[in-house]
């Protein structure tokens, strides 16, 4: 069900290819990456050794961000069964599509 | 997590060989939030509309037991749901900001700290569906309501269903279910959704009808408070108001409640009547007792058994036999192998009452027949068949 307050607006990034952290062990609080943008408004991901260009994207058909009540989906073929609330909408999404550009160094830069 | 610092993001972009001066001030330090893994938040793509009616308030429902598909709800509308997958990856970020809203000076910082509450690689699809309501007369002819006399009430074990109860069962919006409720002249009856027995129905018109004629009144005008009273003795009040909201149009007069007797429904009912006593009927035959039925001063037609029943203009001599489209599968292959199993060719005037009912938004019976069935000709006729090989 919808909230009777305001929805948060969030954003969606989108990248190509698998996340994975860096170090063994769950993604959950480890850095992904510095998101710049150019002065023109193009979006510049740098991750790991990698920088990535995309362009600002609004979604057509706006998503809606759902948290199931009560843990984690059972992903069903039939659909998501149970109770969902909309935790919020998102009209814009970040695309990455560009072959990331590998960063090229030879002393990582200490401070 | 260590939070990044200010010093280690322009590390960072002389490192990748970036123009600090290129780019606006503000960074987006992104992180994984601590539930990003868990897989609790999914995405769902939202139909034109459905984002509007969220921001306002309203609320979307999933609909669907176990074994069934579940579908989206609003306010009005039904959706079939399906996953999409993409080859990409999808992450949902809180209070990302886009290069307007940095523009516009919203941000004094220059490093926000933005966690990735969740990741994807895939999302739901909405398709507009029809409403599934053919479980809700299903479920309210568990039990029909056979009249206060009626033993079985007291002593039914079958399930009566409320409004709540029927949303939480039906996989259709609340108006559909609601406006559905109204087609099939369902009526609360203590608080309960019931649908009448045809016989008690039929029972409570001919009470109508026949005081209609001993009093004279003009089909199009009946009173509602004289009918109360004159048969408020035989039967529940409530009844018999229902029965004219059934069966008539209610208008006001002069600050009196007045119904105008649909003669095509009525015409319609005294047929399924008299046809659900055999297996089918000399047409011609028929024909004159069903109009020696109905009350005075209404015509029959044939027309008026759309959906209803079926003329075999084959058999000599013709015959009429009741086949109630509601008796028919929802599915739309099942209900063209049904209705081919029945009669092999038809013609399009014959199965459009029978087909009508699957159209979806902008959907034509034509585009369904050149779907589900292969046309001939027969006699200089156009005829419809089933496209599998065998039947």
């Amino acid at each position: 069900s919808g909230d009777a307050g305001a929805l948060a607006q969030w954003v969606l990034v989108e990248l190509q290819g698998e996340v994975e952290p860096r170090q063994s062990g769950d993604l959950a609080g480890s850095l992904l990456g510095d998101l710049h943008y150019t002065r023109e408004g193009v979006p510049v991901l740098i991750v790991g050794h990698h920088i990535l260009y995309g362009k600002v994207v609004q979604l057509e058909k706006p998503f809606a961000v759902l948290v199931k009540q009560g843990g984690a989906p059972q992903p069903s073929p039939a659909g998501p069964h149970g109770h969902y609330t909309v935790t919020a909408l998102i009209k814009t999404k970040l695309l990455f599509k560009t072959r990331p550009k590998p960063i090229i160094t030879h002393v990582p830069k200490k401070v | 997590a260590v939070m990044r610092n200010r010093a280690e993001v322009d590390a960072t972009l002389q490192t990748a060989k970036l123009n600090p001066a290129e780019l606006l001030p503000a960074v987006h330090c992104l992180s994984f939030g601590p539930q990003a893994g868990g897989g609790e938040c999914c995405l769902l793509q939202l139909e034109p509309g459905l984002c509007a009616e969220l921001e306002a308030g309203r609320s979307l429902v999933i609909r669907g037991e176990k074994d069934e598909h579940a579908v989206l709800c609003s306010k009005d509308k039904t959706y079939d749901m399906k996953i999409a997958d993409t080859s990409n990856m999808l992450l949902f970020v809180p209070g990302c900001k886009t290069p307007e809203e940095l523009n516009a000076g919203l941000v004094s910082c220059n490093i926000i700290h933005s966690q990735i509450a969740g990741f994807s690689n895939n999302y739901w699809e909405l398709r507009r569906c029809r409403p599934k309501l053919k479980k809700l007369r299903k479920l309210l002819m568990e039990d029909p309501y056979e009249g206060p006399d009626s033993r079985k009430d007291q002593t039914s074990t079958f399930s009566k269903y409320t409004t709540e109860d029927l949303l939480s069962l039906i996989q259709a919006s609340e108006e559909e279910i609601l406006h559905q409720l109204q087609v099939i002249d369902a009526c609360k009856i203590e608080g309960f959704w019931r649908i009448l027995d045809f016989d008690y129905e039929m029972k409570l018109l001919n009470h109508v009808t026949q005081l209609i004629d001993s009093e004279s009144w003009p089909l199009s005008k009946v009173p509602l408070c004289a009918c109360l009273e004159e048969l408020g003795s035989l039967e529940p009040r409530e009844m018999i108001e229902h029965i004219l909201l059934s069966y008539g149009r209610k208008h006001v007069d002069d600050g009196e409640v007045f119904f105008e007797m649909r003669e095509d429904k009525i015409c319609r009912a005294i047929a399924q009547m008299l046809l659900q006593n055999a297996v089918k009927f000399n047409l011609s035959e028929f024909e004159e007792v069903w109009q020696q039925s109905v009350p005075e001063g209404m015509t029959t037609r044939l027309d008026q058994l759309q959906g209803l029943a079926l003329v075999d203009k084959s058999s000599r001599p013709e015959t009429i036999f009741l086949l109630k489209v509601e008796d028919l599968p929802e599915d739309n292959q099942e209900r063209f192998n049904s209705l081919f199993s029945i009669r092999e060719k038809w013609t399009e005037m014959d199965i459009t009452p029978y087909i009508q009912d699957l159209c979806a938004e902008k959907q034509t019976v034509g585009t369904l027949l050149t779907k589900y069935a292969r046309s001939s000709m027969l006699n200089g006729v156009k005829v419809y068949n089933s496209r599998r090989p065998y039947s």
